[in-house]
């Protein structure tokens, strides 16, 4: 039965409505919850007029709001009703005060990076972070950095630079920002040794859903500190945040390859386990060639890895790895189709990773651009579908596998992406509820599945049993996920409980009464 | 079957391929300057895919200062700086008219045809410095015969930039003369990639690679020295001169107005109504941008805009590429 219209616009924050795009028209695909209703607007001139009596502007034109009517994952869209870009972090508190007064719905977006819809608003404001996004100290002895929330984490880099230095880890898109990432996570390669983005906060600054500014580390408004960080902006506006810093080096780079994808994580787990290298991180076209990418920052790291641990590697090098594809196809004519294929890949990719301008002296500079305009070049489109499990390492090779045969099932051409991500015993509060799974220790592990899409049109429903059959992976193994919201709201539950969710929930509406800040993102 | 491997080709890319990535927003001083999507091509592109008129757009469009820094970071390889010019033809400039007006004008004075074969279109900046022009001419002289052109298109430049028409005539007049040369060097970085297209035959070269190239400037190069690249010659054949220039920090070890992504950073950030004299530009911010965090001795610039931008504000001196080269 259709819902009625009026049952979804009464649909209550923290709760899953009923999928009103087509019940009806999904036979066979399980799906667990679809876009949000779009917010009534019930109470939008009162805080239109608010806002603009305290000064900020709002714009509502159609160039404004159509800007932001997706994210980067292209399937969910939705048209706020107004958009103002964050300015300062006494404009953001006046916003959000409105806005809890008058029960409007407030997205936050930074990068809009997100794939299942989390930086889109369906109604109500979208607060631009992006207008926050200036460096405010670098300090070089302390390695510390003080920047606005809304910066991308390149432009961070451009700044660093400048003064030699870099920052920890972010995610490989060059688009990111700061406050989008630190409550996300943030996966870098060097995960694995330095933990996620959201590890290297040492204290941010939070516009409440109240609108209280407060200024919240692990030792100062420590709980809420928790909340924010990994908290999938559920309690509040990150303004500004402190980061730590580090001396900028360039890349001694390695590559080693395999035609198996257990055997590469065993490897990669190998040299995470033995803090063998410096980045560590899983890049495979399809299961056929499957490439493990370690790096480091110093000779010295370099060399004792050539010693200890390279002969351990079960990989081969680009040599060997021609030789491997040459004796397994020689035996399966009937792949050749395949092997073409990766032929292709490898000289469309190779290349990209060798440009000549980052390279100096066998060493690869400014690997964040490397890597991230290659992943914008081969993977971006204008629809993305990127679902994830994390696990504990012991689970990991079975998520990688199952999912790994679910993108076989579905599509003819895809990559995984995965990398490991130390965890900090002190840091476990900020996990909870969050893409750390629960029973990970030392390290977690993600994996990304992500289709090449090749130029074919696929309907939104076949992506989306794609996603479920992932997301169920994670479910049974009792991982978690990177991204949440839209479909994965109701995910939510099934991961972690009632009785965690629950918790969280009722936090959520002490915090923030009127379910206003980033709501149906997992409540 | 290739097809399969590939994303669609360049050819058929527009505003509607637009990802969404941003990339090309970091490389955009205006962006830089207003820290507002709607003033960069991702803005422009994910609000015309989503309802936008290109009026809606005007304002922000014409503040593009067409540095073209976004034309080479775009992995959708849209041609972001023709959509620009684009939106600019859909929307009516008040100096339309005075525009046509200057390109008529010009077309009824064709210049004569030259008959050396290299030619130099040294643009309005350069000819106001009589004695800077001597000097290139003279450099560029020791090198092979070559003239400077009579004609070189500054009404064209102007009015390609405010996405008016250039009349047929007046593009004869242009080029007609320039025919039996078979290199053209041109200080104008925005006539660069056209007059590649209007003159097929020829190599086009900008200013600064010319001078660069000569071992009397480049020897004088020194590693604390700040080289600035003129953007827009430089992203017009992006893919050669990042490796030409890369060459030349190797070897001189000098330091360029280049971020991480090798995308150059202009000196001035002026749109439009600054280059049609219609407000005053406002350079600062930008040139500061440029210089902040670097310890250099001395500015080396390709285009005299950059030199009076960087006079405004550093305390080093600031000289011109042909101004390194030994008496
Ligand atoms: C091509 C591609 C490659 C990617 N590669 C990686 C990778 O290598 N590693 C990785 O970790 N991730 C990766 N991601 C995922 C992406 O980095 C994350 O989704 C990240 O959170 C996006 O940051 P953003 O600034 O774009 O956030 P947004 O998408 O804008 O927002 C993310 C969430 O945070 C909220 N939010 C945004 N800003 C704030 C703020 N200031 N305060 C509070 N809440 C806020 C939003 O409401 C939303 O719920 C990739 C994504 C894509 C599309
Ligand atoms: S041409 Fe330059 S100023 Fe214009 S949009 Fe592109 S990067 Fe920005
Ligand atoms: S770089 Fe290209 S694809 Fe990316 S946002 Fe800009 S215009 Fe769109």
């Amino acid at each position: 039965m259709i819902p009625e219209i009026s049952d979804l616009a009464l649909t209550e924050p923290g709760t899953i409505g009923p999928c009103h795009v087509g019940p009806d028209a999904l036979q066979g695909i399980k799906r667990q919850q679809t876009n949000p209703t779009r917010w009534n607007g019930q109470g939008w001139h009162p805080f239109a007029a608010a806002l603009r009596d305290s000064g900020i502007e709002l714009r509502e034109n159609i160039a404004a709001c159509g800007t932001f009517a997706t994210d980067a994952g292209g399937t969910a869209y939705g048209l706020p009703h107004g958009v103002v870009i964050a300015r300062s972090t006494a404009q953001v508190a006046a916003l959000l005060k409105a806005a809890q007064q008058l029960r409007v719905p407030v997205t936050v977006r930074g990068g809009g990076l997100t794939t299942e819809g989390e930086s889109v608003a369906f109604g109500g404001v979208l607060l631009d972070m992006t207008g926050m996004s200036r460096v405010l100290h670098v300090d070089s002895a302390a390695l510390t950095v003080r920047t606005e929330g809304g910066i991308f984490w390149h432009s961070l880099a451009e700044e660093l630079r400048r003064y030699g230095m870099d920052y920890l880890s972010a995610p490989l898109n060059l688009t990111s920002s700061v406050g989008g990432t630190l409550g996300v996570g943030g996966i870098d390669v060097n995960s694995p040794r330095l933990g996620c983005s959201a590890d290297q906060a040492l204290s941010v600054q939070v516009v409440t859903p109240r609108g209280e500014i407060v200024e919240c580390s692990d030792t100062q408004n420590a709980e809420l500190f928790r909340r924010v960080i990994l908290g999938y902006g559920q309690f509040g506006v990150i303004t500004e945040a402190t980061l730590k810093i580090r001396r900028y080096t360039p890349l001694r780079m390695h590559y080693f390859y395999y035609d198996s994808l257990r055997t590469a994580v065993e490897d990669m787990q190998l040299l995470n386990r033995n803090d063998a290298s410096d980045y560590a991180g899983i890049l495979t076209i399809m299961d056929c060639a499957v490439n493990l990418l370690v790096a480091f920052d110093s000779d010295e790291r370099e060399a004792a890895f050539k010693e200890n641990w390279q002969v351990q590697l079960r990989g081969h090098g680009e040599a060997g790895f021609a030789l491997c594809m040459l004796r397994r196809y020689a035996l399966r004519p009937w792949k050749l189709p395949e092997a073409w294929y990766l032929l292709q890949r490898k000289r469309e990719l190779f290349p990209e990773f060798r440009r000549p301008e980052y390279l100096r002296d066998g060493l690869m500079h400014d690997r964040t651009v490397v890597f991230s305009r290659a992943v914008w070049k081969f993977w971006g489109s204008k629809q993305m579908v990127i679902p994830d499990l994390a696990t504990s390492a012991e689970k990991f090779v079975a998520a990688v596998e199952r999912g790994n045969a679910v993108c076989r099932k579905y599509f003819p051409h895809y990559t995984l992406y995965m990398v490991g991500i130390k965890l900090r015993a002190e840091h476990k509060p900020h996990y909870e509820m969050s893409c750390i799974p629960p029973d990970a220790e030392g390290w977690a592990y993600g994996c990304e599945f992500e289709p090449m899409m090749d130029d074919r049109v696929y309907s939104r429903d076949y992506l989306q049993s794609f996603k479920n059959a992932i997301y169920d992976i994670g479910v049974d193994l009792g991982g978690s996920y990177y991204r949440f919201g839209g479909m994965m709201k109701g995910y939510i539950r099934r991961v972690f409980g009632d009785e965690v969710v629950n918790r969280h929930l009722a936090m959520k509406r002490e915090a923030d009464p009127a379910m206003i800040l980033n709501r149906d993102v997992i409540f | 079957m290739l097809s399969l491997f590939q994303k669609t080709s360049a050819a058929h890319k527009s505003y509607s391929d637009c990802s969404g990535c941003g990339l090309c927003l970091l490389v955009c001083p205006v962006w830089h300057r207003k820290r507002d999507l709607q003033h960069s091509p991702q803005g422009w592109a994910k609000a015309l895919q989503h309802g936008a008129a290109p009026g809606d757009l005007a304002d922000a469009v014409q503040d593009c200062t067409l540095c073209r820094a976004c034309d080479p970071v775009c992995p959708e390889q849209i041609d972001i700086g023709a959509m620009i010019l684009k939106l600019r033809r859909q929307m009516a400039h008040p100096q339309t008219a005075a525009l046509q007006g200057r390109m008529a004008a010009q077309a009824r004075r064709p210049a004569p045809a030259h008959q050396e074969k290299t030619a130099l279109l040294a643009g309005a900046a350069l000819r106001a410095h009589p004695a800077l022009l001597n000097r290139i001419t003279a450099l560029l002289g020791k090198a092979g015969a070559f003239a400077v052109a009579h004609d070189d298109g500054a009404d064209i430049s102007l009015a390609l930039e405010a996405g008016v028409v250039v009349p047929p005539d007046r593009l004869a007049a242009l080029i007609e003369p320039l025919r039996r040369a078979d290199k053209i060097i041109v200080a104008d970085g925005l006539l660069l990639p056209y007059l590649a297209q209007w003159l097929p035959a020829a190599k086009i070269y900008s200013l600064g690679e010319t001078l660069s190239s000569l071992e009397a400037v480049r020897r004088n190069l020194r590693s604390t020295d700040l080289y600035m690249i003129e953007p827009r010659a430089y992203h017009a054949d992006y893919v050669r001169l990042v490796k030409y220039y890369d060459r030349l920090r190797r070897e001189r070890g000098c330091d360029f107005n280049l971020d991480l992504q090798r995308i150059a950073i202009p000196a001035t950030a002026r749109g439009l109504p600054q280059r049609l004299g219609l407000a005053m530009p406002d350079d600062d911010a930008q040139a500061h941008w440029v210089l902040h965090g670097r310890s250099i001795t001395r500015i080396v610039v390709e285009n005299l805009e950059d030199r009076a931008a960087f006079e405004k504000i550093s305390g080093v001196p600031v000289v011109h590429l042909a101004e390194l080269a030994d008496d």
